[in-house]
């Protein structure tokens, strides 16, 4: 099982990348979708590891699931 | 006491808090695809908008609140096996982390009121000032919350049960989801 401590710092090393990769152009037409990926799996890691959601019923786990997932399609579609 | 997650009626932080913490992930993931939508039709209006915006500020919140996140969890991991002390110290730091967030959303907030960017301004900065201002209020009531869960930790912890620190930590867990909706956007896309 993951510690809270390494998704702590998978978190950190993702923030940091997302802000690293606003500032980079040559990677400029999938800026947008990176950074929304980005953020929805640092979603995941708090939802699921400190909020512990893993142990819950499967229905609050797919519901979270199907709200990022709606999330981050709808944000990259129109984007 | 151990908790029964496995049961749809009790997810960790109490069934009433998850709908609570839903309802307010939709209401802010609307309202963030409003905004990407508006952007559509101003692309050049919201580009210049957020290169006003200093990033760093918004990537060093980002760390505040996920640290503050990961100290909320210990904390509620220590309450459960009864290191009180040590539930205590994590709980302070997690408001600590709380405090930072705030300090540095004020100095950024000024810096945008001195330079005229209020939220009249223009498009961008009314979705910014309405997204951000009901996300600080969010955690000026996590704060509340943690605050007084404190107090009872240190007077009398006996009487708080795991349900009640979880739903707190659940409320303040919640202002970190939306936090992590709302950077992206509002500091990186456009």
């Amino acid at each position: 099982m993951i510690s809270n401590l390494k998704v702590l710092i998978i978190l950190i090393i993702l923030t940091i990348i997302s802000a690293l990769v606003a500032f980079n152009s040559f990677i400029m037409n999938y800026i947008s979708e990176i950074i929304i990926v980005l953020a929805v799996l640092k979603f995941y890691g708090v939802v699921f590891y400190f909020m512990e959601l893993r142990k819950a019923h499967s229905f609050w786990k797919l519901s979270i699931l199907l709200f990022i997932f709606l999330f981050g399609i709808i944000t990259i579609n129109i984007l | 006491m151990s908790n029964n997650y496995k049961n749809f009626y009790y997810p960790p932080g109490g069934i009433l808090m998850w709908i609570i913490i839903f309802l307010e992930l939709i209401t802010f993931g609307m309202a963030i695809i409003a905004m990407i939508y508006y952007s559509k039709s101003e692309p050049a209006l919201f580009h210049q908008s957020r290169l006003m915006l200093n990033t760093i500020y918004g990537t060093i919140n980002t760390l505040f609140l996920i640290t503050s996140g990961y100290f909320m969890a210990e904390s509620v991991h220590h309450f459960k096996v009864g290191n009180i002390q040590k539930s205590k110290w994590l709980l302070q730091l997690t408001m600590l982390g709380g405090l930072l967030f705030l300090g540095l959303k004020s100095i950024e907030y000024y810096e945008k009121l001195e330079g005229g960017l209020t939220i009249s301004f223009n498009t961008f900065f009314s979705f910014y000032w309405l997204l951000t201002l009901f996300h600080v209020i969010h955690v000026i009531v996590g704060m509340v919350i943690l605050g007084v869960l404190y107090y009872n930790l240190k007077k009398k912890a006996q009487n708080i049960n795991n349900e009640d620190f979880e739903a707190s930590a659940a409320f303040w867990h919640m202002c970190d989801l939306i936090w992590l909706l709302l950077f992206p956007v509002i500091y990186l896309i456009f």
